[in-house]
Order: structure tokens, then sequence, then C-alpha cells
């Protein structure tokens, strides 16, 4: 999420409300901490400062990454939650991208040492973005067998995967009937109107009795509200008013974890006439992908997925 | 396909009409590599000469270079090629295409082409600007009435499901052009879902990419370039086109077209197999992923972001005909 004008209003009293996750009987806040921008802040006293912040006003759900900045976002996270584990629902990824369960097991060790923790509330299989990612996943020996074992043995509650692609790359990571606890996806109100993961894979993530994460409520960085199509408040009200157990917001500074927090304490979702509203009014700008490019191109593609899929760097493939 | 050999590379039909092409057609972007105009008329000549009569264009090619190099080239020999090229509207109006048309007239040296197209559809919306009261649909329909076009066609590169929806626009287009390669029948394959349709409509299926737009996969090994170009001629098309920017690379596939012999179908799946485990996540067809394979001029005329690192950015920044502007604002 991009820097914001500080907004003049204060943030309510009260908390961001809780929501059922699925169909674990867990419950978490419907709004969460996105791990890449605790990476992009400037020093980590201001990450600190961030999560304390937000846990003041009922957010526990935290997410993360092993390759987010090197290992420094989860690094952050970590110190971060030192005393306050017990009060977040702590979610990392990880990035074996097509290689064995056994990179994806030692993936899991370091994200639990740099998170200071010995177990996870979730873990999730990172960008599942490449045509075949769904086949090297399920392949024998792949993730999804460390995801069960890591299960098993007690070192994560929960596991699931994400993506910022193709809705048809998650249909077929459905088709294989693992059970995955939660699905990770991009959902704004431009989403609805081209290659759309609120059409395509949200009712089936639901019918499933999985939970629904949604990211990139406003483009992945920001792009619809600097056009001007729509508020940063409307585009996370949209997103926040969609069934999903908690919308994953990227907070680089208080400023946009103010905007945010006036949106998600005693969050009221938007009406059905409203969210269609926000659909037509921006449904011109969304049906080229312009404002989705983490869809169009490999501009949202991490460095290490792209290594293994034999993908030019970012330097050498910038969009 | 109807296939018969006239000079020494083998003619097809143009689609439903009957009009024959040779089976390799010449690639206007790559001729625009050539060191200079000098050598560029050379290759040119050279390509009429070694039996290819298809001749592929574009109104943006390196601002006009390409056109103004194969009209050069061509003089003198007009008659005896099938000449192509492409407007570049990107959503905009009629008669911004048809602006177009009389400057790659005027560069191309020429009064009419043989085969005019819609040049790049890729982005999910291209279909229905196209179509459109006053899109470049329209503009099709006049040149070819007013004669200054033979056929009319599109051509895209991205997304196969583009091609499709322009189909059913239900606009009677003569020809569409599309990457075929044997990456291409692996991974969101325009083989497997465009090319059976253009069959059964008779329209004229142009090729493009046989070597999978850069030759990555030729250089790492996975295949040759002959495999490469064979395979992607032995399908049900009408041409296969491919750029050429030397006098060497020219007469490679001048050889390999003049011996051309179809693969068997058995010939084919295997290839397909040895190359399935390196096509599925597309490393090879990287225009199906990037944006880096996208005219500027579209992209502009989107609204999108250029990358400024791209030739042809770098071409329209440094080019006299610069207006500030995506369409120069040059009349003939």
């Amino acid at each position: 999420m991009p820097k914001q004008q500080p907004q003049a209003e204060q943030v309510p009293s009260g908390l961001v409300p809780k929501r059922q996750l699925g169909h674990t009987g867990v419950q978490v806040s419907a709004l969460g901490i996105g791990g890449y921008h605790l990476g992009s802040v400037g020093t980590d006293r201001a990450a600190l400062e961030i999560v304390a912040k937000a846990l003041d006003h009922g957010i526990d759900f935290f997410d993360n990454c092993w390759e987010y900045h090197d290992g420094l976002s989860e690094e952050r996270l970590g110190k971060a939650l030192q005393g306050k584990r017990d009060h977040a629902f702590l979610m990392t990824k990880v990035c074996s991208h097509g290689r064995d369960k056994s990179v994806a097991m030692r993936m899991l060790e370091e994200s639990l040492r740099r998170l200071q923790t010995d177990h996870l509330d979730l873990w999730q299989i990172h960008e599942v973005v490449y045509d075949n990612d769904p086949d090297l996943i399920f392949a024998p020996n792949g993730a999804a067998e460390a995801l069960t074992a890591a299960k098993q043995q007690g070192k994560v509650r929960f596991i699931g995967f994400t993506g910022h692609k193709d809705p048809s790359i998650h249909l077929r990571m459905l088709e294989h009937k693992f059970p995955f606890d939660t699905v990770q996806m991009p959902l704004n109100c431009f989403d609805a109107s081209f290659r759309s993961f609120e059409t395509q894979v949200l009712p089936e993530v639901t019918r499933r009795g999985m939970a629904a994460l949604g990211m990139k409520s406003l483009g992945g960085s920001g792009e619809m509200v600097r056009h001007g199509t729509i508020t940063a408040h409307e585009g996370l009200r949209y997103a926040m008013s969609l069934p999903v157990a908690t919308t994953i917001s990227g907070i680089d500074t208080m400023e946009v974890l103010d905007q945010n927090l006036q949106v998600a304490v005693n969050f009221q979702p938007l009406s059905a006439a409203e969210m269609q509203g926000l659909r037509d009014r921006s449904r011109y700008f969304a049906s080229d992908g312009r404002f989705e490019l983490f869809k169009m191109t490999t501009k949202y593609d991490g460095k290490v997925g792209r290594q293994q899929h034999h993908f030019p760097t970012e330097q050498e493939l910038p969009l | 396909m109807q296939q018969s050999s006239s000079g020494s590379i083998p003619l097809r039909q143009f689609g439903r009409h009957p009009v024959k092409i040779s089976a390799l057609g010449f690639g206007g972007h790559h001729v625009g590599d050539a060191p200079d105009e000098k050598t560029a008329i050379q290759i040119v000549q050279e390509a009429v000469d070694g039996g290819i009569t298809f001749f592929d264009n574009c109104w943006e090619y390196r601002r006009g270079k390409t056109e103004l190099w194969m009209g050069a080239g061509l003089k003198g020999r007009r008659d005896k090629v099938f000449l192509m090229t492409k407007t570049c509207p990107h959503g905009r109006d009629a008669s911004l295409a048809l602006q177009m048309l009389e400057e790659s007239l005027h560069r191309l040296q020429t009064d009419h082409l043989d085969l005019w197209q819609v040049h790049g559809m890729c982005f999910d919306n291209d279909p229905e600007l196209f179509i459109r009261p006053n899109g470049a649909a329209e503009a099709l329909t006049k040149a070819k009435k007013d004669g200054k076009v033979r056929f009319v066609g599109f051509t895209g590169h991205q997304n196969f499901n583009v091609h499709l929806a322009m189909l059913n626009t239900g606009f009677p287009f003569d020809s569409v052009q599309m990457p075929l390669n044997v990456f291409d029948s692996n991974f969101r394959s325009f083989e497997q879902h465009v090319l059976p349709e253009l069959n059964k409509r008779g329209i004229a299926a142009l090729g493009m990419k046989p070597f999978g737009g850069h030759g990555d996969a030729i250089r790492a090994g996975v295949l040759t370039a002959q495999e490469s170009l064979r395979y992607a001629m032995s399908l049900p098309v009408s041409t296969t086109i491919t750029g050429m920017d030397s006098i060497d690379i020219l007469h490679q596939n001048l050889r390999i077209a003049q011996n051309f012999t179809p693969m068997q179908a058995e010939e084919m799946t295997a290839l397909r197999d040895r190359c399935k485990a390196s096509a599925a996540d597309g490393r090879y067809e990287l225009y199906k992923l990037s944006l880096k394979f996208d005219n500027p001029e579209s992209r502009i005329a989107h609204g999108f972001p250029v990358d400024t690192q791209q030739s042809e950015v770098r071409d329209m920044l440094g080019s006299e005909l610069n207006t500030g502007h995506p369409f120069p604002e040059k009349h003939f």
C-alpha cells in the first residue's frame, strides 16, 4: 500500500472485528498485516511500532513469507511479537517453487527461527503463479507432502496456498482435493471485472469450507487510488465486504495503518448496491488489466520463483 | 493444406481464396535490424529471388524504418510479392487506422496492399474496442471497399482467448496471425485452441515465432533451428513468418524451406513430448507472459506504463518523427 495523505480523522475507539477462519473453528481479525511491507519500512523500530499498534486495535492476523526481503520481514515480525506470540495468528509462506519437500521443510525451520517461535498458525505455499506449479507441487515428494508432514509434526496448525496470477491456476490447485484450510488471492473491485478471482475462485473456496484470504485490495501498490478511480477507504471496504476471513494489507507507515483502521475498526460492510456501484465505476479501467499488473506481467513475481522457473531476472524483464 | 511448387519454395493457398503464397514468409520487424538500408534492400531482393512471396510488415515497427526499407527493396519487384502490413490503432478510432494506412502505402511505395491486418490484439478489451462503432473494424471494411487492400486480418501473440473473442465478433476476416511453435503446443496453446477454428472457417492461418521469438530454446540446446522451423511449417498454416536480419539467416531459412518436407504426425508428437517439460511454465514463450514484448504504441493507447529500456521505446524517444504523441502528426 502506498503512502497516503495523512487523514485528519482519528482512529475510532473499538476493535477490528473477528471472523471465522473457514472450517477451522478459529477466529482471526478481519484485517491482516501484510509481511512484505514490514521489510520496506525504514527502521526496525518503525516496523515494531506498526505491529504494536495493530495488536492494540485488535488485529491478530500477521502475514509473512520466507523470501520477503531475504528474511528481514520475518526477523522484524519475530522481534515485534516477542512476548506477544500468543496474541497473534501467525502465518508465513514457503518458497520451494517446484522443488522437493526437503527444501520446503528446511525453509520452515528457517522461518520458525527468524520468527522466534516453535510453531506457525498457518503455513502456505507461496506464489503459485506459473502454469505448471500445481503439477510440481503435487508431484511425488513435492511441497504438498511437506504441508502434510509439518501439520502432522505439530509445527503448523493450518495449511494453504497463495498466488496472484490467474484464477485457472488456483482452480487447478483445488482440483487436487487436497485438504487446504486457506486460499489467498487478490480481491478488489477491479478484479471483479478482469480475470476474476472473486467470480471464479472465491465461490469454490467458500463452497469447500476453506477460508478465503484477500490481498491487493488497492491493486498491489495503490495504483487504483493514485489514478483516482476509488479512494483507499472504498477499496478496502469493498475487499473486506467480500466473504473472506481476512483482508491482508501491506502497511509501511503509521498513516496507512490509521487509514486502514478507520475502515476496519467497528467494520461496516458495504451494501450489495454499493458494491455494484464500485464495480461499475471500475469496469472501464479494469477491463485491460492495467491496474492489476500482477495478473498480466512478471512485475510482481519474486526472484526465487523466477530462478526456479528459468525466467529472466527483474532487471532483464521488468514487466 | 494444398501445396504446389513454383520457383523453389512451396506455395500454399491463402485460406478460402484462390491465391497462393510462399510457405515461408519474410518477417518485417527484423529487416530493421540490418546494419544499413543497402543490406536491408539486398536481403529483401534475395528473398524474392529465392522464392519468398509473402512479405510481412507493420506501421509501428521501428518508427516506419522497416516499411521504408522494404519498400525500397521491393521496387521493381512489387508484382512478384504478396505484401502485408499492419495498422496500429490499438483500440482507437477507424480514422486513425486509415491515416496509418496512407502512411504505410507511402513508405512501402505502393498503391495497394495484398493484406492489411490489425496489429497486436492482446488485451482483454481489444476485441470490444475493435468492433465498436467507429472502431478499427470499420477501417478494414472501408479500405477493402476502396480497393486499397485486397484482404484483411488481425494479429496477436499474447492470449489465445483474445483471438477467439476476435473471431466471435463475427467480422469476416481473411487471415489470422499467431505464434505457432512446438512450445506453444504445450502452453496456453494457439495451436490447440485457435488453429482448428481457422481451418474450419476457411480463414488463412499465418504462423509466426517458429523459434519461440528469440531462439532461446535453440541456444539452450532443447531443439535445433531446423526442427523448430520444420515443426511450425508442418502445421496446417498458409505461411510461417520469420524474421531475417542478415543474409546468413536468410540463406539458412531458404535452405530449410526449399528442401521442406512436412514432418509426420509421430515425429511432431515426439518433438512435442521432448519439449513438454520446458514448455510448461512459458519460459520460452515470454511474449505470452510479459509486457516487455508488447508494442509501446499499444501500451500507450491502453494507458499502460512503457518500459523505457525496450528498444522500440528507445527508437520512439529518439525518433525524428516523435512528437510526444503516440501517433506522429505527419500527413502525406
